[in-house]
């Protein structure tokens, strides 16, 4: 009887309890659903699927290399965002596992908005090509990790958001000088430019050590 | 012994008080809570880096900055105030208190609004401020005009309806993943909705970020010799205020926003922003491009708005005056230094102009985008030649004051094969010149043919003053040096004798000194 009525138990609640047999699967899960990680993973995935969509209309030579930026922005947005809690204090207190948990979210995330955008950009004129979706991504993501980390992570977009412009100006003026060169603003160098990878990489290792060590910032008030 | 009881002091309805206190307490509440306050300095330090300085570097010309401001400053702002309008309209969402609210006095859609209204006022000030930093600076550097209030009221229409869209966002769909979802969006649709716009008769020249005619949008002729023509300034207003309220009216449809009479009032609303916004998108698709660099739309169209402008020229004291509008007063100097030279060998000789004034060009629409410039060379006027300034400025678009020094030279030059050349057979077309014509031309203006390529880029750029200058290496090239060597004087003395037969072609080059 007993064995019966578990054998024809829904997928759900099959799966979880496979997921109580296996404790450590079991922390995973839980933690990437109270980060929203499905609903993020979504999002990137529409962001992916707005960028190829975006190569079917007809842009100007600063649409062209503006355009990716703009998707690679939403993406990296959506992954800082999920740096954010819903527990607080509490989690921190009793969480031994969390920040290897905040590791791994944290990465997969990153690794797939990498590989949509760049998938998305196959067959098509993906301006810098994957290195570039690479280094800006990475980029992106450490700018709103530091801002999860020091503002809060509902309010983590700021940083990504606000670089966005100053991102598509500095592509700009490679038609209008005088030419932003700093490797700061990686988007508007080449994509083999080792001064931007390297600052687009400490940014992103410094936001990701600042989240797996400490987290998100717990605000009170938005 | 009590004292007389004071008479009664006529007091208002209690519910009359309340209506009026509790919106402004509501609004005071919402205005101290806001996140678009602590938005404001994201807000400033992006217009700074992407549009002040930018603003700042272009020439201080009321019709440049005002223009450019229209296009940078809202783009600026777009960021923070979607971000923040719909941070602040999901808060209800996100900390799970609707429910809590709903039960409150106020119906849902005036809270709203409140909240929307609180956001707006923040992005507005912002928006004044900056309005207002570039407007102080350029009055105290502009040397003719005054401000432009057009565009800088499409903006300021405008800032409501991206807080606005915002609000909406943020409000129908209240999640984290909202906000930046939003932002990105309203900017991709604001920054690259105007690469849709092909030609004057483009809908999508309704995009308030479009300052003037596509492909044309901020150039020193335009608004400079005629007035803005506010027609295309006129049907961004209109659309950014009925979009404004279509959206705010949206908010107002769904049930529990408010009472039966709230809601059809919130319905009136909708069908009357979208109205307005759809004839104003008709509006610009009416759109022309009219000779003085702008856009008229006819039903828009004020005709006394087609009148030139009236100034006093700022001349120069120079043997031939040349003599500029007066909103170009900076670059006399640089005009007087570079024309000076020819200006004065040619002072005196029979067929000199008596003075060189500035003229406005023409503009007409090309295919897709094109722009025609139309000046017709240098076209004689009561003893005077008219010539149009090159475009476009020094620290306009990347233009260096040798740039358009050299560009000036070629002005030189025509005014000068239009004294010692001769006359094209064919009416409007630049002077003609025969060996010894090119000799003394290349002698006067001390220009070779190499070297004007050179300075243009391409001998293909020559275009016609190619046949004014001798080839290099040949005997006009000979002659030419000759000429050049002779003082100034001796130069002046042999022309006034003999010019009107040089000009018929009558002088060999082995009759030059």
């Amino acid at each position: 009887m007993t064995a019966g009525a578990t054998s024809a138990a829904p997928p759900a609640e099959a799966t979880r309890q496979d997921l109580r047999a296996w404790p450590a699967l079991r922390l995973a899960w839980l933690h990437i659903v109270s980060r929203r990680v499905p609903v993020a993973l979504a999002t990137i995935a529409a962001c992916a699927a707005a960028l190829r969509g975006a190569f079917y209309g007809h842009w100007d030579s600063y649409g062209a290399l503006q355009l990716p930026l703009i998707f690679e922005v939403g993406a990296a947005s959506v992954i800082a965002i999920t740096a954010a809690s819903p527990f607080g204090e509490a989690e921190r207190a009793t969480g031994r596992w969390l920040p290897y948990l905040r590791l791994g979210t944290t990465l997969a995330l990153t690794a797939a908005a990498i590989g949509a955008l760049a998938a998305a950009g196959t067959g098509g004129h993906l301006a810098g090509g994957t290195v570039e979706v690479l280094r800006n991504v990475a980029g992106l993501t450490g700018l709103g990790l530091l801002c999860a980390f020091m503002l809060g992570a509902g309010l983590a977009w700021t940083g990504p958001t606000a670089y966005l412009l100053a991102g598509t100006y500095a592509l700009y003026t490679d038609w209008h000088p005088p030419t932003l060169s700093t490797p700061w603003i990686w988007p508007a160098r080449p994509p083999l430019d080792r001064g931007a990878a390297i600052c687009a990489a400490l940014v992103f290792t410094a936001g990701l050590a600042l989240i797996t060590i400490r987290g998100a910032r717990d605000s009170g008030r938005d | 012994m009590t004292a007389p009881p004071a008479p009664a002091v006529p007091r208002p309805p209690h519910h009359a008080v309340r209506a009026k206190v509790v919106p402004g307490r509501l609004l005071r509440l919402e205005l101290r809570r806001n996140t678009m306050l602590w938005m404001l300095p994201v807000a400033i330090l992006l217009f700074w880096y992407n549009g002040y300085r930018e603003i700042m570097a272009v020439p201080p010309m009321w019709n440049l900055r005002a223009m450019t401001l229209q296009n940078r400053l809202l783009l600026d702002f777009a960021i923070p105030v979607v971000g923040a309008a719909a941070w602040m309209a999901s808060r209800e969402g996100r900390r799970g208190v609707a429910d809590l609210l709903g039960i409150t006095a106020r119906p849902r859609w005036a809270r709203q609004l409140t909240g929307w209204a609180a956001t707006t006022c923040w992005a507005l000030l912002g928006y004044l401020c900056c309005v207002a930093v570039v407007y102080v600076l350029t009055a105290r550097q502009a040397s003719w005009g005054g401000p432009l209030w057009w565009p800088a009221v499409v903006g300021a229409v405008a800032v409501p309806l991206l807080s606005a869209v915002g609000f909406a966002a943020g409000t129908l769909f209240p999640s984290r993943f909202t906000v930046p979802l939003v932002t990105v969006a309203a900017f991709f649709g604001l920054a690259f909705g105007t690469q849709a716009a092909s030609g004057d008769h483009s809908y999508w020249q309704i995009s308030p970020l479009t300052s003037g005619a596509v492909d044309i949008g901020a150039d020193p002729g335009v608004a400079t010799f005629y007035h803005y023509l506010p027609d295309l300034s006129i049907a961004q207003v209109m659309f950014a205020a009925g979009l404004t309220a279509a959206v705010l009216g949206l908010l107002g449809l769904p049930a529990g926003s408010g009472g039966r009479w709230l809601r059809r009032s919130a319905a009136v609303i909708t069908v009357a922003g979208l109205a307005a916004a759809g004839t104003a998108v008709a509006l610009a698709g009416t759109g022309r491009l009219d000779p003085h660099g702008m856009i008229v739309i006819p039903a828009l169209h004020d005709a006394a708005n087609d009148q030139p402008i009236r100034y006093t020229p700022v001349c120069s004291h120079t043997a031939i005056p040349v003599c500029v509008n007066p909103a170009y007063t900076a670059y006399l100097p640089a005009v007087t230094a570079v024309l000076r030279p020819v200006l004065t060998e040619l002072a005196g000789l029979p067929g000199a102009p008596r003075q060189v004034t500035q003229a406005a060009q023409a503009y007409a629409q090309g295919p897709g985008n094109s722009i025609n410039l139309i000046f017709h060379g240098l076209a004689a006027r009561d003893g005077s030649v008219v010539f149009s300034l090159p475009d476009p400025l020094p620290g306009d678009q990347g233009q260096t004051s040798a740039g358009f020094d050299s560009r000036l030279k070629t002005t030189g030059l025509q005014i000068v094969a239009g004294v010692i050349g001769s006359q094209s057979r064919a009416a409007g077309s630049p002077a003609v010149a025969g060996p010894a014509q090119q000799a003394v031309i290349s002698a006067l203006t001390r220009l070779t043919a190499p070297q004007l390529a050179f300075r243009n880029g391409s001998a293909e750029q020559l275009g016609p003053y190619g046949r004014l200058l001798p080839a290099p290496g040949s005997p006009a090239a000979a002659a030419a040096t000759r000429f050049a060597a002779l003082p100034a004087a001796a130069q002046h003395a042999w022309l006034v004798q003999h010019l009107p037969a040089l000009r018929a072609g009558r002088i060999s080059l082995a009759q030059l000194p």
